[in-house]
């Protein structure tokens, strides 16, 4: 519904969005348009997934053909084949996504759900084996480039006007999306996911129904290929690798797939977290995975679940309730955390061949190590103290932190029930017999 | 609600030497039933006697291994389940069978919006379909479900969940409504609600129910068949069904009132 409530905070943040190149470092305005472009195709993967109980696994397959339809396009402008104005060419990886969605949806949807997964694997396997071979579509392993050229007087030489049309597109699909959920076929998606043969018992030919709803999603899937292809200029075969779709599951998974900007939220989270981290440890994959595994464990609605529960049940002054205790549930985890990067990059450090060639350099001897800029003993008890210390104190003030925050929870949210409308306990079906 | 019109007395749906093996095993040995127009008709039988394989024929679940299925004169036999449904002959289920997680009117809509044509209406908003919205409240308020019209589904009370799950298949505005034992698991006093409701829903259409509780099948259906290991070894009306020796047989220890 849209209300007050809804078109206010929607309307600052993309405010917010529209200002932010004003005050971004080219190196952070280049990190929030791969951040927008990984939300959109969080966005139409959770359409197929969250909405319609659609596990695809293989998203990246047309994630890449977005991509490649764009740079083709791109191509025969930059050649003059013909004109076409750059700020559509995401239509290109649109039409693209949405025919090979429908193609490669019909086959997959045949069936449902893990088999349904892993024919979508198969199918992304497949354009990832045959791209590096294939030259003169997907330029072998080395992949194709163009560039981007000027068009509605626009030039679209810098990061801030990729970032505008990126925006755009965003904010279209996003709203497109949005409209989806409210038409007859975005409903009957969760009567799919919630009992598909129901469905086919009320006159629905559900095949056709799942086939049309996977390539809606490729469609949008197809757009962010193609704007990530505007914004590279560039690329190969290995858009469609497994990686590429996997990072999406996750991505969706933490964001929470059961809400609508739930996955945008995480894809953007998890862009960021993999842009900074990369950069400063080899170790960022295990983090990524750490934090996909705390966050099943422990908040499984993802992040959108955690935000819809405050905004359902957190009464309007409750947050002066939450504030100290979840300040101090971030001290604890930042502890926690301490100690475990500090022990894993100790690790990763003593593991390296700068490190071992020191050692034998040193006939063995466990010599010193560099970790942030300071020098550490292996074997010294003072080493050692940093992570236990760190881990000791955090593990003891963890359940502290946990029962204050369980009473400040009480306290801060109205006794409603989970749902619209509890289960009555009566359980009395019905008025009495007439 | 609007009845497709039954043509009273004239055969609706046909079974003619309908088989079904499963491997080696026969479960439906030769079915030949008639249910006419109107007809309330009640298919009972003990347990293991094929009763859920037959309505699994019936409406498209499974295909038969041969024999026809006639629905008006029609053949149906080995149809989608959504093509039969089309075509006038909508199921419940013997476990309850709805969208646990969508609201009791949204479970309702999908039925009304299929029939209605929405089936894939892209670029129209749910809202604005008043038709379709005005039949859902129509529903609701013959269905007694009014005010739980915004619970979730799989939040309501077991009977209400049967309820729901019926009018789902009623929505869909068939000419042969077949029910897999609507009262199983009911108390005494939901089972005498329900067989009412379903009495004054279904005026007009024609009735295959599956049912185990006799009192059930005595109140509120005009025609018995017995189904007995995959055979219809009694059918007619149901003093002379009850009053039947190979019935009584067949029934041995279970109880006929």
């Amino acid at each position: 519904m849209i209300n007050a409530r809804t078109i206010v905070p929607l309307l600052a943040a993309l405010g917010l969005l529209v200002i932010l190149p004003l005050f971004l470092s080219p190196n952070l305005l280049n990190a929030a348009i791969k951040m927008m472009i990984a939300a959109l195709f969080a966005l139409a993967f959770a359409l197929a997934m969250g909405q319609a109980g659609m596990l695809s696994f293989g998203h990246s397959a047309y994630y890449g053909l977005g991509a490649f339809a764009a740079l083709h396009l791109m191509r025969a402008v930059e050649h003059k084949l013909f004109g076409f104005p750059t700020p559509m060419i995401p239509l290109a990886g649109a039409l693209i996504g949405f025919l090979f969605g429908l193609v490669f949806g019909w086959f997959a949807t045949q069936r449902t759900g893990v088999y349904f997964s892993m024919v979508t694997l198969a199918l992304a396997e497949l354009l990832f084996t045959l791209a590096p071979t294939w030259n003169a579509l997907f330029g072998g392993e080395s992949g194709i480039s163009t560039i981007r050229g000027p068009s509605w007087g626009i030039n679209f030489g810098s990061d801030a006007d990729v970032y505008y049309l990126t925006l755009g597109w965003f904010v279209v699909s996003a709203w497109c999306m949005w409209a989806f959920t409210k038409t007859p076929v975005g409903r009957l998606a969760l009567a799919l996911r919630d009992n598909e043969q129901r469905v086919r018992f009320l006159g629905f030919n559900t095949h056709v129904a799942r086939t049309l709803i996977f390539a809606i999603s490729c469609l949008f899937t197809g757009v962010a290929g193609a704007l990530l292809a505007i914004a590279n200029e560039a690329a190969n075969y290995t858009i469609f690798s497994a990686q590429a779709s996997a990072n999406v599951v996750l991505q969706t998974f933490i964001g929470g797939a059961g809400t609508f900007f739930g996955p945008a939220l995480g894809a953007m989270i998890m862009t960021f977290f993999a842009r900074i981290t990369s950069d400063l440890t080899r170790s960022w994959l295990l983090y990524q995975g750490l934090i996909f595994v705390l966050v099943m464990l422990f908040a499984p609605q993802g992040l959108g679940g955690l935000a819809d529960l405050h905004a359902r049940k957190v009464r309007t002054n409750g947050w002066k309730h939450l504030v100290a205790p979840y300040l101090l549930c971030l001290v604890v985890g930042l502890l926690l955390i301490a100690g475990l990067v500090f022990v894993v990059e100790s690790i990763h450090v003593v593991l390296t061949d700068a490190y071992l060639a020191k050692r034998a350099a040193a006939k063995g001897e466990w010599v010193p190590y560099e970790l942030f800029g300071q020098t550490f003993e292996p074997f010294s008890p003072v080493t050692w103290a940093i992570p236990i210390m760190l881990v000791a104190i955090g593990s003891t003030l963890l359940p502290v932190a946990r029962r204050i925050t369980a009473r400040a929870w009480l306290a801060a949210t109205r006794d409603v029930p989970d749902e619209p409308i509890a289960p009555s306990a009566s359980a009395a079906p019905v008025a009495p017999p007439s | 609600m609007s009845a497709q019109p039954s043509p009273i007395g004239e055969p609706v749906l046909e079974l003619k030497a309908l088989r079904k093996s499963f491997g080696d095993t026969e479960i439906i040995r030769g079915v030949d039933l008639a249910v006419l127009g109107g007809q309330r008709h009640a298919l009972i039988g003990p347990n293991g006697a094929g009763k859920s394989t037959l309505f699994n024929l019936i409406s498209g679940h499974y295909a038969p291994t041969s024999g026809d299925i006639l629905l008006n004169g029609a053949p149906i036999a080995g149809f989608a389940p959504h093509i039969i449904n089309r075509l006038g002959l909508s199921r419940s289920f013997q476990i309850t069978n709805v969208f646990p997680r969508m609201s009791v009117a949204e479970n309702l809509r999908i039925s009304i919006m299929g029939r209605r044509g929405h089936r894939l209406t892209l670029f129209r908003s749910i809202r604005s379909l008043s038709a379709v919205n005005d039949e859902v409240d129509e529903y609701l308020q013959n269905l007694r479900l009014t005010r739980r019209r915004d619970s979730l589904a799989g939040d309501l009370a077991y009977s209400e969940q049967r309820i729901l799950e019926m009018g789902m298949a009623l929505a869909t505005d068939p000419a042969v409504l077949i029910l897999d034992e609507p009262t199983a698991g009911m108390s005494r006093d939901e089972t005498t609600y329900i067989v009412d409701l379903i009495r004054r829903v279904t005026e007009g259409r024609t009735l295959l129910v599956v049912e185990h509780d006799m009192s059930v099948v005595f109140t509120l259906c005009d025609h018995v068949s017995v189904l007995v290991y995959g055979e219809i070894i009694a059918s007619g009306e149901p003093s002379a069904v009850r009053a039947d020796r190979k019935v009584q047989e067949a029934y041995l220890g279970e109880e006929v009132h």
